[in-house]
């Protein structure tokens, strides 16, 4: 059908489009360039990926990243999780409140949260570094963690619960043994996702890390003198782990989504 | 009205006694004072319309909707706002609710887990309630292995192997196929009265709950409108609605005339029991079941006391029997059932003789 | 006149406390790091000074009123170019959301992820990948020099082209996946039905598909145009210091030239613009919608 024709190709010029800028990353991490800016392709070379830590900063602003991204993806699972739990599973009041604040963060852009925070450090005279901008990812997300997490607790039928504690289990068993397992998927695709975004934020870091690097902070200053090649050698090898792991925690879920049918 | 017929009066306390039962959302009162007792191995069934009650009312005996007011007791004792994992009850829930990450045997073997019960008890226990449902041999499958039978028995293992002294059945054979459905419902049967707990069983479906209930509450609007044996309830309805939920009951408007007739619109007069006339006055309805009227050509003179003459409107053949709709000059229409045992059947347009015996005859007030 | 027990009380209010309790930590978090600092913005936004003699709080609307004169150019390219990153974003993602959830059966998933995985790569290091792209001696430009679409001294980068794309792409994600969702919730029988009942398939369209999709196409809308407001990384990156939008004064006030009342007061003008748009659209909708 010519319909359907029109919209796989579509679709693979959409992907294509997509994947573009990912393989100029990817590409020019084995750019072998000469002059002073690794703009135009001039020759293939593993130099780079020899030793990618050559630049002064960069392993430490890699290690923050990583470090903040885990320990705010952690925090903001488990906080929102259970905020997810207490939205699906109960009546109460203030919850339009409650989803009008949850939704906030996500609407909001990056540079008003960013320079409202920092206003916030600033009066209360506290040092911008490692810790505030910890705890501006652990607040971003939140709201990602909460909408990742529902959307699997709602799926799931209720049912399962009751059957828990008709069988004797108190709340704690029955979450343990029956709930948890069962959304166990949706918090862990939560927890990928907020270390994914923590991982990659700039703007919010940007205004709130003080003298302290991350990642993308060292990469917006570098930029300005053109990308070193490191700097792509480590995104790709960020993203390669990142797609990585998801791939490998579709196939388990794929795993048990056939046993669950 | 409330009692049910094996009801104690005094020597041994009831498996379950509501008092005063109400449950209100918000301003929807779902069950209204409900007070009711049900006896040890009984067999008891609620049934009625869709949003009558009776899955509330279920599911407050189970534990998990709370009551607005009035008090559940089990066995004597006062169980009104203990969690469900405090009750001696089991429940066999609609959905099943299987636990799809554990395996059949993990499944069974919950509720006695969570009770401490040590391994080599669990797995003896676990064992023979999967023979005592045939499923021995799924033990260690999961759940979506499974057909929709085989997991409505599990879900049934997994209640029982806690010997619950009540088990609650909510609408659990709604999802099977007819011939599942007929063969579960005796196997169901046959597992109470071998086991010998007291069963609550929730359904709309009148005819399951006449097949396998020893008693039968039918609810409407939060109340119990009628309570007794299938045979009792269903000859002696009391009410209209009671009389139309069970199945068709042409029901035809008349005066009580004397201890043992009624005399309807038109003139006709019937002969009733006078049993059935206690207390019944003035204008009343007289029903009477399809199945009991006879036919007979019209001329003839059948030694069924009350009789009626009528043309056939439309017949079908059911298999078993065939429906008659039988339109007469004074009551209107009535829908006769008559066996197929090879007597001769009538068409449309064929003149009738309708007629039943006194007995038949039962009388709801107005 | 109820038969309840003591212990039954009890038990229902430490049930009723439960979701209270669950909420608490995320609520209070939310409350000091993103509530409490929204307010502060707004003080800060009134208050006049400078760095070396502090601040002080005088209710000055002064900042507000430069928001408006000076900033003005400022303000109108933020919402231009979020309107148009918008615009495009919805015409290029509405139909590969619409693909995937029609045309993809048993792949679906694979071509989600692989809308989803580009969007690992660190969100600099996409923007410089553009910079490179639209270099002038890249390919695209010179490609679009042979067709004659640029001039011979054209570039493609410093434009309001390049950082158009740069927001497009950026948040291409944040609007597909919104109308996914809602276009996957259709039932494929409702389109059978429509046909069934006279409609062609651009009506069945007009008339079912597109409405019950306008949920997602809401809130892909919101995800995109909101954050490419207050974007400044694409337009440094890819711009040049014609082209400034709010995000630019915004950062430079504040990290640059630290001047914060008035960069409070920025930033409170952009989110009041956006709240309002918010607010419109939970009027309409309600909240439940919001966080899926």
């Amino acid at each position: 059908m010519r319909a359907r024709v029109f919209y796989r190709t579509l679709l693979g010029f959409g992907i294509a489009y997509l994947f573009v800028p990912v393989l100029v990353v990817v590409v020019f991490s084995f750019n072998d360039f000469k002059g002073r800016r690794n703009v135009s392709w001039e020759g293939f070379t593993l130099r780079h990926w020899a030793d990618p830590f050559k630049l002064p900063g960069l392993s430490e602003a890699v290690l923050n990243s990583l470090t903040i991204a885990f320990l705010s993806a952690l925090i903001s699972t488990i906080v929102g999780t259970l905020i997810a739990l207490a939205l699906v599973r109960y009546r109460f009041r203030g919850r339009a409140t409650t989803n009008l604040l949850l939704f906030l963060p996500m609407a909001s852009p990056e540079v008003v949260m960013g320079s409202a925070l920092l206003t916030l450090f600033v009066v209360a005279q506290v040092g911008r570094g490692y810790m505030t901008v910890l705890l501006a990812h652990i607040l971003f997300n939140l709201s990602y963690a909460v909408v990742t997490v529902r959307a699997r607790i709602v799926g799931f039928d209720r049912h399962l619960e009751e059957a828990a504690m008709d069988l004797y289990a108190n709340e704690w068993q029955t979450f343990r043994r029956v709930t948890l397992p069962m959304i166990m998927p949706g918090v862990l695709a939560a927890f990928m996702l907020a270390f994914a975004l923590s991982f990659d934020d700039f703007v919010i870091t940007n205004f709130n890390s003080g003298s302290m690097q991350t990642f993308p902070v060292f990469v917006y200053g570098a930029a300005k003198r053109g990308v070193p090649p490191q700097v792509n050698v480590l995104g790709t090898m960020i993203f390669a782990v990142m797609v990585i792991a998801m791939g490998i925690f579709l196939f388990i879920q794929n795993q048990r989504q056939k046993a669950q049918d | 009205m409330t009692q049910g017929p094996d009801s104690t009066a005094g020597h041994r306390t009831p498996a379950v006694e509501l008092v005063g039962l109400t449950k209100a959302f918000g301003d929807i009162v779902a069950v209204d004072g409900l007070t009711l007792d049900i006896s040890e191995n009984l067999f008891f069934a609620i049934i009625g319309p869709s949003g009558c009650g009776k899955t509330t009312t279920l599911r407050m005996i189970g534990g998990f909707e709370e009551p607005t007011s009035g008090t559940i007791r089990l066995h004597g004792e006062d169980v009104t706002g203990t969690k469900p994992y405090q009750r001696p009850v089991n429940t066999v829930f609609q959905s099943y609710a299987l636990f799809p990450h554990l395996t059949i045997y993990e499944n069974v073997a919950f509720g006695l887990r969570r009770q401490g019960v040590e391994k080599s008890e669990v797995d003896r226990r676990v064992g023979e309630m999967l023979d005592l449902v045939h499923l021995a041999e799924t033990s260690k499958r999961k759940p979506r292995q499974l057909s929709g039978g085989q997991r409505q028995r599990v879900a049934l293992a997994r209640a029982l192997v806690n010997h619950p002294r009540l088990l609650l059945l909510d609408e659990p054979l709604g999802a099977l196929d007819l011939k599942l459905r007929k063969e579960m419902q005796l196997e169901l049967k046959r597992i109470q009265q071998e086991v010998g707990v007291t069963f609550i069983h929730v359904t709309h479906d009148q005819e399951e709950a006449m097949t396998m209930a020893d008693s039968i509450a039918v609810m409407r609007d939060g109340k119990i409108e009628r309570m007794g044996e299938p045979v009792e309830i269903y000859d002696d309805p009391r009410s209209r609605f009671v009389a139309g939920f069970l199945g068709a009951s042409n029901l035809m408007e008349g005066q009580v005339t004397g201890p043992d007739g009624v005399t309807l619109a038109g003139g006709h007069g019937f002969h009733v029991t006078a049993d059935k006339l206690v207390g019944l006055t003035g204008t009343v309805h007289v029903g009477v079941r399809p199945e009991k009227i006879h036919l007979s050509p019209e001329g003839s003179s059948p030694d069924h006391a009350n009789q009626l003459s009528g043309v056939v409107t439309d017949s079908s053949f059911i298999g078993v029997s065939t429906h008659y709709l039988v339109q007469t000059r004074s009551v209107g229409e009535l829908t006769v059932v008559v066996q197929n045992l090879g007597v001769t059947r009538f068409a449309p347009s064929d003149s009738v003789t309708l007629s039943w015996d006194p007995e038949h005859t039962f009388v709801v007030a107005r | 006149m109820t038969t309840r027990t003591d212990a039954a009380t009890r038990a229902d209010r430490r049930r009723r406390r439960v979701p209270y309790l669950l909420l608490a930590p995320g609520m209070i978090w939310l409350l000091l790091f993103y509530v409490i600092p929204m307010f502060g913005l707004t003080i800060t936004s009134l208050q006049e000074g400078s760095l070396e003699q502090g601040y002080v709080f005088t209710g000055n609307i002064g900042s507000y009123v430069s928001v408006f004169t000076t900033y003005l150019p400022q303000l109108r390219n933020s919402l231009l170019f979020a309107l148009g990153a918008t615009v495009i974003g919805l015409l290029v993602g509405y139909p590969l959301a619409y693909a995937i959830a029609f045309y993809t059966s048993r792949w679906k998933s694979l071509f989600l992820l692989l809308i989803l995985v580009p969007f690992l790569v660190p969100f600099l290091l996409r923007t410089l990948a553009w910079r490179v792209i639209l270099a002038d001696q890249g390919a695209v430009v010179s490609a679009l020099k042979t067709v004659g679409l640029l001039g011979e001294n054209g570039r493609m980068l410093s434009t309001g082209w390049a950082i158009l794309a740069g927001l497009v792409y950026n948040y291409l994600a944040f609007m597909t996946l919104p109308i996914y969702v809602s276009l996957d919730k259709i039932e494929p029988a409702l389109l059978e039905a429509a046909n069934d009942l006279y409609a062609t398939p651009w009506t069945a369209f007009r008339k079912v598909t597109l409405p019950m999709s306008m949920p997602g196409i809401i809130s892909g809308t919101l995800l995109t145009f909101i954050p490419a407001a207050g974007d400044y990384v694409n337009v440094e990156l890819l711009g040049n210091r014609n082209w400034t939008m709010m995000g630019n004064v915004i950062q430079s006030k504040f990290l640059v030239i630290i001047d914060y009342p008035a960069a409070a007061a920025i930033s409170f003008t952009l989110m009041a613009i956006i709240v309002t748009m918010v607010v419109i659209y939970v009027r309409r909708v309600g909240t439940e919608e919001l966080l899926t």
